[in-house]
């Protein structure tokens, strides 16, 4: 009972938490962007365009809700709902600090990486039931993408597993806090397995150059072409959500999660967070986009080779390292 | 010297008891009971929340289109009142209308509108979408979008600037806040524009659509019509013309009216003219062309001449003008024409140059001349069901296009 | 089916669905006339395989506004300010090669000042035009939301230095009507030469910027290499021209082919690719981008002093009359060939017969169904955007 009403309790937080500052974030993104391109982002909307994302979200919520005559109506209002709720899911097991998360899992790792997984069959089921043609196209291509880069990501992710022996995330961090983050130590598994993390997050969260399965020039709007209003809003921050919370658990697993000096523990994973979402941001508004069949040759001849190598030098490390993890 | 707005800047015409602006989540709260009293405060959310993140649908055809792609860029910004451009119809607010609407494209903006959710609106951005333009009178052009879907904000301008597009978006603004308050009604419009100038729009409504049924069961049109054909060659067209590969010539550079007159039997080149071949050699003139190096076609054009009486008297004929070219330095041109009756085809030239399929196709939709052993002879930029060939000249220049005029 | 185009080793445009296989489950994709890479209103139906493309079919005519219909009822001095509106993204090249032809049937003498000056100013709106396609390009590769829209956020920032030039002279952005019969309207303001030179500075130091952004980018390669490939042969028959057939390898160009106003004086430095991909397209602009710099620095300078007109303020427009002649008049525009054929007739001397605007962009589309198939949906996309259509001029 105790445990259940700390997950609730936490889980509100955490999600209320979470949804802010997916809508600082948009607005955020859009001042970014701004800056990229020489022009201002919002400026007009409350202080500096503070309410820019509040503006677009009662605006969305007041659409008309239309369902296409041909649709299959149930899939079409299902999809929106279990993508929103298969990201928030993922952000249960996150440590925000010692003591600040809603479930602490001992097999964390994969919860997040199986409802990060799922998250496709929201995509397909919106891709299927919009009876468009652009967004079957959009779904195919997010389905083939998302599994191939699960791939990557699993094994981006079994490197600090390997290292810290524990699939909890609080563990690993745990583990980082008395010895060394794995993005310092060992450099070489370490750090390139970071990197691979982040690519198959840009891919499994459909950001740019990854962002196939939306390509507005391409695919109109991908799997979302047919939806509107409050549906579209569902859609719009399972994206954000899913990648906040995939900069969150990159943090945990190779920045060390709340470990940091001096400032509170929560306050340098909400740093760390943050830096990463910025940095796909970055990502998103420098790079263009690949075509759906480089991004699979991408996956299969270069990051599975190199997420396959870097588990078994960990696990090398793990047996043979001086000092290394018992 | 002071300047003073004109009056009419000042405030938008008001008219009370103009209903309130419609929307789901406000209609479930007034149902409630003892929620009613939120009413008010959430009118004006949704009011606030409606105008601050106008997301636009570009309907760009020409070139007010770039001035709106101007307008999202940097100098000014349309980004900064949280406007940002959707390539999808069911996430926008508002249709920028940008450019001239043809009778071919109306339907499809019509289909794109129907499929956008409510609340919509129109802004109609240059004279184009406003009126026609110059191009008001003609066969093939609308006069003005909103005798197919309503406007709510016209931008005037030829094209307009971007800064004249952000001020239409905040004239939107304020027109919504009216709107919401109650205080705006339509201004009253000439009712002699209405009756010479707005036709019924019978024609872009799709015959499948059922008026009982609400928008949200019928917006998924197809935005493909019953007479876009899928399939590229009609039924019982011929096959291609064959093809035969032409060597080059080997023999010196040839003056092209040497050519024609040596080998072609032209005896008569008026001076400034081109010579004029007979049909039966026009093929063979093209292929004898190509292998002496002149690699590019240039042109076809049909030209009609309408029969005359009185003291110059002529019956009506079709002139084909057709020239080639040759690549790279000191290129040249080499044009012929053939003169030809009317009802009489011309042999193709798709076998010897493959740009011509194009090319005759045009000049069959628009002067009607047909082109014997054509792959493919379609209407091209005109709709298949078009009656007429616009480019005769017994074709008037502003011959009706219902329902428009 | 075995077909005589198929036998040429090519794409066969004219196949009938019926020939394919029955059993291929293709699937059919309206592209266009309202998509976000169409640029303007252009339609492809596309037959697909998966992804893979296996039949385009282009659809013309959505902007078919009647422009040579239109012509033929006004009078020859009243034509310009139409015609603006073919090439909306050049639109004083259209006025040029309008005003050339009907200057050619009238023999209407073009002071040399003239002639400099509209050679300054196509070259100023060369530069304009490759900017715009060049954003727009990465916003086909790149999506308006990424890259793609930095990039061409920033290109349309260096256009709208040139604009102001342009606004400068003749008062408007775009639809400038500054060219007619005999010369120029409007004459170079004072301090012009240095108002340019400065944005040709400031355009010159950025292009460096994209061209790291695009040429040398891995994923614009990637996305560009080995598409839509156009080899030179059915380039110069498909009547294409300017930079698509200079991509393909073929070395034409008519400012130095068959010069005209400046251009016998200006050396053209014509660049040519051997690749006829998208790359080579891109690559060919940026270096085209470059020249017309250079070339319009050398303008700037060489612009003679003399008479700006050599025709009279026309204030009767039915003062201009021709009885006979046909007229083709071919410019170099930054798509290409763009063509006026003019034929004046005895029955309406102060208008022409028959006008006929050979555009160079309807040519371009006319590889679609040729260099389409086999390549994926967003290949599709890549390539129309590379054949920079303006469907102003297509359709007419």
């Amino acid at each position: 009972m105790n445990a259940l009403a700390h997950g609730a309790s936490y889980g509100a937080l955490i999600i209320l938490t979470l949804l802010t500052t997916v809508a600082m974030g948009v607005w955020f993104e859009r001042k970014f962007a701004g800056r990229m391109q020489s022009r201002l982002g919002p400026t007009m909307v409350g202080p500096v365009g503070l309410l820019q994302s509040v503006a677009d979200v009662v605006k969305l919520l007041n659409k008309e809700d239309i369902i296409p005559r041909d649709a299959d109506r149930g899939l079409f209002t299902l999809a929106p709902v279990l993508a929103a709720l298969l990201s928030l899911g993922a952000a249960a097991v996150v440590p925000f600090s010692s003591t600040v998360v809603a479930a602490d899992l001992d097999i964390g790792v994969i919860w997040v990486v199986a409802l990060g997984g799922l998250t496709v069959i929201a995509t397909f089921a919106a891709g299927w039931s919009s009876n468009n043609k652009f967004a079957l196209l959009g779904a195919m291509r997010g389905i083939a993408q998302s599994v191939s880069y699960g791939v990557p990501l699993v094994l981006s992710v079994l490197v600090p597993v390997i290292l810290a022996g524990t699939m909890s995330l609080s563990g690993i961090v745990a583990w980082q806090t008395r010895h060394h983050w794995f993005a310092l130590w060992p450099v070489i598994p370490g750090l390139p397995a970071l990197g691979l993390f982040f690519l198959a997050m840009l891919a499994e969260s459909n950001r740019i150059p990854f962002d196939i399965p939306e390509a507005e020039s391409e695919l109109v709007a991908g799997v979302t072409t047919e939806y509107t209003g409050a549906k579209f809003v569902l859609f719009y921050m399972a994206e954000y959500v899913h990648t906040l919370v995939g900069s969150a658990v990159a943090s945990v697993l190779f920045l060390g999660g709340w470990d940091g000096p001096i400032a509170p523990g929560l306050h340098w994973m909400v740093a760390k967070t943050l830096a990463l979402f910025v940095a796909v941001y970055w990502v998103r508004w420098s790079l263009l986009r690949y075509r759906s069949d480089q991004l699979m040759a991408l996956c299969w001849r270069r990051l599975t080779p190199l997420g396959v190598g870097l588990v078994l030098l960990a696990s090398a490390w793990a047996l043979f390292a001086p000092g290394g993890p018992a | 010297m002071a300047v003073t707005d004109p009056p009419e800047r000042r405030a938008l015409p008001v008219l009370a008891g103009a209903p309130a602006f419609d929307a789901p989540l406000y209609r479930t709260l007034l149902s409630a009971p003892g929620l009613s009293v939120l009413a008010g405060a959430l009118d004006e959310l949704l009011a606030w929340g409606s105008r601050n993140a106008l997301w636009v649908f570009p309907m760009a055809t020409s070139c007010c289109g770039i001035e709106l792609m101007a307008a999202a860029a940097s100098r000014v910004d349309l980004d900064r009142m949280g406007t940002i451009v959707r390539a999808t119809p069911r996430q926008a607010d508002v249709m920028v209308v940008a450019g001239t609407i043809t009778v071919k494209m109306a339907p499809r903006v019509k289909a794109l509108w129907e499929q956008m959710p409510e609340p919509r609106w129109c802004i109609a951005m240059g004279s184009c979408a406003i009126s026609g333009d110059f191009y008001r009178n003609l066969y093939s052009v609308i006069p003005g979008i909103d005798t197919v879907i309503p406007v709510d904000v016209y931008v005037p301008g030829c094209p307009p600037n971007p800064e004249a597009l952000m001020h239409g978006l905040l004239r939107l603004q304020e027109k919504i806040k009216a709107t919401r308050a109650g205080t705006f009604a339509a201004p009253e419009l000439n009712p002699a524009l209405l009756t010479t100038t707005r036709p019924s729009i019978a024609r872009v409504v799709d015959a499948d659509r059922d008026p009982t049924q609400s928008d949200q069961q019928t917006a998924s049109a197809d935005h493909a019509t019953a007479s876009d054909k899928t399939d590229a060659r009609p039924e019982g067209s011929p096959e291609p013309a064959a093809y035969e590969a032409v060597a080059p010539d080997a023999s010196p550079a040839r003056d092209f009216a040497d050519l024609v007159r040596d080998e072609f039997g032209v005896t008569d080149i008026p001076a400034g003219m081109a010579p004029l071949v007979e049909t039966a050699k026009h093929v063979a003139l093209a292929r004898r062309l190509r292998a002496l190096g002149y690699k590019q076609l240039v042109y076809v054009v049909v030209s009609h001449y309408a029969a005359k009486t009185g003291a110059r008297a002529a019956p009506e004929r079709f002139e084909l003008a057709c020239a080639v070219r040759t690549v790279g330095e000191g290129s040249r041109v080499a044009a012929w024409r053939l003169a030809l009756e009317p009802g009489e085809a011309v042999p193709t030239l798709v076998g010897v140059y493959a740009g011509a399929d194009w090319q005759e196709r045009e000049q069959y939709d628009l002067t009607g001349v047909r082109f014997a052993g054509h792959p493919d002879l379609r209407r091209i930029m005109m709709p298949e069901d078009w009656v007429g060939h616009p480019l005769r000249k017994d074709y008037a220049a502003d011959t009706a296009c219902p329902p428009w005029r | 089916m075995q077909t005589q185009s198929a036998r040429r080793g090519r794409v066969d445009p004219h196949l009938s669905m019926r020939d394919y296989d029955p059993e291929a489950d293709l699937m059919l994709l309206h592209f266009g006339p309202q998509h976000p890479s169409t640029h303007g209103v252009f339609r492809m139906d596309l037959h697909l395989d998966g992804e893979v493309v296996v039949k385009a079919t282009p659809y013309l005519g959505y902007l078919h506004r009647a422009v040579e219909k239109l012509c033929e009822r006004l009078t020859y001095v009243q034509q310009t300010p139409v015609v603006d509106k073919n090439d909306y993204v050049a639109p004083m090249t259209n006025e040029q090669a309008l005003n050339m032809a009907f200057e050619k049937l009238l023999n209407v003498e073009v002071p040399r000042r003239a002639r400099w000056v509209r050679t300054l100013f196509a070259e100023l709106q060369r530069i304009a035009s490759h900017l715009l396609w060049l954003g727009t390009f990465a916003l086909d590769l790149g999506g308006a939301l990424g890259g793609g829209s930095t990039l061409f956020i920033h290109t349309f920032r260096e256009r709208e230095l040139i604009l102001d030039l342009f606004e400068e002279v003749t008062g408007a952005r775009f639809h400038y009507n500054t060219h007619t019969l005999g010369g120029n309207r409007h004459d170079l303001p004072a301090g012009f030469d240095v108002k340019v030179k400065a944005a040709l500075a400031e355009i010159e130091a950025r292009l460096d910027g994209y061209e790291t952004m695009t040429l040398h980018n891995s994923i614009f390669v990637a996305r560009t290499r080995g598409v839509g490939v156009l080899d030179g042969e059915l380039a110069l028959e498909l009547g294409i021209t300017g930079p698509i057939l200079r991509a393909s390898g073929v070395d034409h160009d008519l400012r130095r082919d068959a010069p005209y106003g400046a251009y016998d004086e200006l050396k053209v430095r014509v660049a040519v690719e051997q690749g006829g991909d998208c790359y080579a397209r891109a690559k060919v602009r940026v270096a085209e981008m470059r020249d017309s710099i250079r070339l319009v620095r050398e303008a700037i300078e060489g612009v003679p002093e003399g008479p700006l007109c050599g025709f009279k303020p026309i204030r009767l427009v039915g003062q201009v009359k021709a009885t006979a002649g046909q007229v083709y008049v071919a410019i170099e525009t930054p798509r290409g060939e763009l063509g006026t054929f003019v034929i004046a007739s005895p029955d309406n001397p102060t208008a022409p017969h028959r006008l006929k605007i050979r555009s160079p962009s309807l040519h371009a589309l006319s590889a679609i169904p040729y260099i389409v198939p086999g390549a994926t949906v967003s290949d599709a996309v890549a390539i129309l955007g590379s054949l920079d259509p303006i469907m102003g001029e297509v359709d007419r």
